[in-house]
């Protein structure tokens, strides 16, 4: 369902170029919980970016579910994140002006659902991470571990196919991260395919499959292997 | 997702409440200024008289010194003198003409405690009535027979029924103006042509008079003429004399349903002045002209160099204020870059964000406009209290003036708010939500 052939990614800057990706192939079929590890600066982040249509990647072939994604416009792009694609982010990434509700509400806006389908499922998601109680409240208004969780319940209102998670547990102490590692193993369990960059060698054992960038370039981890490094 | 949009802009400026208000406040001077002047300069350029104002043609004649043209050449004298205006008259060629003059008279009341009352006046012969759609509250125009007769009949505006009759009908009432008995045949309801087309010589925005009686009554010196006089050649002694001379002081209307009208009426009038050349009138080359209400207004230059510079220079001044409002949203709009990118990752495309933020930009440019409303009317009241009568009819908003105002902030703002609504939305959203 996510197929990379030959992807490179190159940032240009005046006369120096980078190369962040170095001819990634990489295949992620439905239901995987892949993680992805690799020193700071390896390209992790520019990998999920680009695995999430939030960048375009510099030469090769990028398939999503067989479409390939790289000649698309920004509005395709825009469709396709809002219908496949869910974001979890380190810094939790809720609006500040917008109460609970209104943040699980902006994916379901962009998708075009009437109001009582956004209600439904506002509720719904809100009350599978324990906040159906507070979706009047601000996010100042709650705990780290919380603001994550309601940044999951966002991430699923749409029913994507696809979860892109950035470190979700970086800004977290261990207990809260446990709980949100738990959520996220649930949500695959259930049939959700995850993609999570973490630096957390404990956490990315946890996931069915693990990927190592380093200096752009990708390498899948052997179970065998996984336990090493654990 | 239009009502979305709004929920969203109002969040937004209420929670940045002092940037919204310092762009809503800009908006409103800039608006405000603008307004004020646009609506002095509106006013002043209005059409007084749509309906019939192409089939309304002011009449000049060049009667004027060979040796020292009128208006260095550029145009025929701006009044008639009586031997045109009254051979004109007599002639009746137009389907209907107005021959009048500005005059003055002291109405003496027939109740001996009341004190006489000083008016301004105009001696104009009956088709002024019908030509200029004057309405009337009470009786009605006097008749053509009463101007060739020399009747003393009268119209009297409805202020001057107020206060000499208690606002009764005075139809058939008697009033005394030095030393006759005129009989009032019409009283005139609220009539304020702006500008007072039908003579800018004495004050494009003066307000119209409060007595009228028949333009042969001047001759018979039973009113006492008023208005700008200007001569080329003496005058000489006495009434009669002065009726003779080449002084112009008289306005002269005609109405002319069709082109074919005018074309006649034109004939007409290169005929009369080259009969009055052979009469030893006349030397100047001829420059008959007849201009209907809008180039007749123009020619009289009704709205005044300074004022149009005055607009001039407050639209600039719109444009430093508007200039200040796309730094503001630039700023607000850039400050948002985290909420852009997170809405890119969530679905959101461009064009979506695009809208968004342009509507969210319309919301403070109709406070802005609100505000630039108040600071409007504000401004005009300043005007009307500076200059006093002479532009209390200058300084009102009308209902095309209010929705101006609100086009105008709600466009300015748009405009102003398209470059930083488009450098919002073409943040990198990656850098943005790894960067919160």
């Amino acid at each position: 369902m996510l197929s990379m052939n030959n992807l490179c990614k190159v940032f240009q800057s005046a006369d120096i170029q980078t190369h962040a990706l170095r001819e990634v192939n990489l295949s992620v079929n439905e239901g995987d919980f892949l993680s992805v590890t690799g020193p700071s600066g390896s390209g992790k982040t520019t990998f999920l970016n680009i695995a999430g249509l939030l960048e375009n990647h510099s030469s090769g072939e990028f398939l999503l579910d067989g479409e390939n994604v790289g000649a698309l416009k920004d509005s395709a792009r825009s469709r396709l994140r809002n219908q496949k694609i869910g974001f979890i982010f380190q810094g939790f990434n809720l609006i500040p002006d917008l109460n609970l509700y209104d943040n699980v509400d902006v994916p379901l806006r962009y998708r075009g659902f009437n109001a009582r389908e956004r209600k439904q499922r506002i509720h719904s998601q809100l009350e599978r991470v324990g906040l159906a109680s507070r979706m009047k409240h601000l996010p100042a208004q709650l705990s780290g571990g919380q603001q994550q969780r309601v940044a999951i319940a966002r991430a699923l209102a749409t029913d994507p196919r696809f979860l892109l998670a950035d470190e979700p547990t970086g800004n977290l102490d261990s207990e809260m991260a446990q709980g949100v590692m738990s959520l996220l193993e649930e949500i695959n369990q259930q049939g959700t395919t995850i993609i999570m960059v973490t630096h957390d060698t404990e956490l990315a054992q946890r996931a069915s499959r693990s990927i190592q960038i380093k200096d752009g370039r990708v390498s899948e981890v052997p179970p065998l292997m996984k336990r090493v490094i654990a | 997702m239009f009502n979305y949009y709004l929920r969203l802009a109002a969040i937004s400026i209420r929670r940045h409440w002092g940037l919204s208000l310092i762009m809503i406040t800009a908006i409103g001077l800039g608006i405000g200024t603008a307004m004020t002047t646009v609506t002095v300069n509106y006013m002043m350029s209005a059409n007084p008289i749509p309906q019939k104002s192409e089939q309304l043609f002011y009449v000049q004649l060049d009667s004027w010194d060979v040796n020292d043209p009128f208006d260095e050449g550029q145009n025929p004298p701006d009044q008639m003198t009586y031997t045109d205006a009254t051979n004109l008259f007599k002639a009746d060629k137009a389907f209907r003409h107005s021959i009048s003059a500005q005059a003055f008279a002291v109405i003496e009341p027939q109740d001996p405690d009341l004190l006489p009352i000083t008016v301004n006046a105009r001696a104009n012969s009956a088709d002024f009535f019908a030509m200029f759609n004057v309405p009337f509250l009470y009786g009605g125009a006097w008749s053509a027979q009463a101007d060739t007769n020399k009747e003393l009949v009268a119209v009297i505006n409805r202020e001057t029924n107020d206060s000499l009759f208690a606002g009764k009908n005075s139809v058939g009432e008697l009033i005394r103006i030095d030393g006759n008995l005129f009989k009032i045949v019409g009283v005139i309801d609220n009539w304020q042509p702006t500008p007072k087309y039908y003579d800018v010589t004495s004050g494009a925005f003066n307000d119209t008079e409060e007595l009228f009686v028949p333009f042969s009554l001047i001759a018979e010196e039973k009113i006492t003429r008023a208005g700008n006089t200007s001569c080329w050649k003496p005058s000489g002694d006495g009434m009669a004399a002065f009726l003779r001379s080449e002084c112009i002081w008289i306005q002269f209307w005609v109405e002319l349903r069709d082109e074919q009208e005018q074309q006649d009426y034109l004939t007409f009038l290169d005929a009369y002045v080259e009969q009055q050349k052979q009469l030893g009138r006349f030397e100047r080359p001829l420059d008959n002209r007849l201009s209907n209400v809008m180039q007749w207004l123009e020619n009289q230059e009704v709205v005044a160099d300074d004022a149009k510079m005055m607009m001039a220079m407050s639209f600039m001044f719109l444009v430093v204020c508007l200039l200040n409002t796309v730094g503001l949203l630039l700023a607000k709009f850039l400050g948002k870059a985290p909420e852009i990118g997170l809405r890119q990752a969530l679905g959101a495309s461009k064009a979506t964000l695009f809208y968004q933020y342009l509507v969210e930009s319309a919301c403070i440019g109709l406070g802005g406009g609100l505000l630039g409303l108040v600071l409007a009317w504000l401004g005009l009241q300043s005007v009307a209290a500076m200059y006093g009568d002479y532009m209390k009819d200058l300084t009102s908003l009308d209902t095309t003036m209010v929705l101006l105002a609100m086009l105008l902030a709600l466009g300015s703002t748009v405009i102003a708010g398209l470059y930083p609504t488009w450098r919002a939305c073409n943040v990198q959203p990656s850098q943005q939500l790894k960067s919160q």
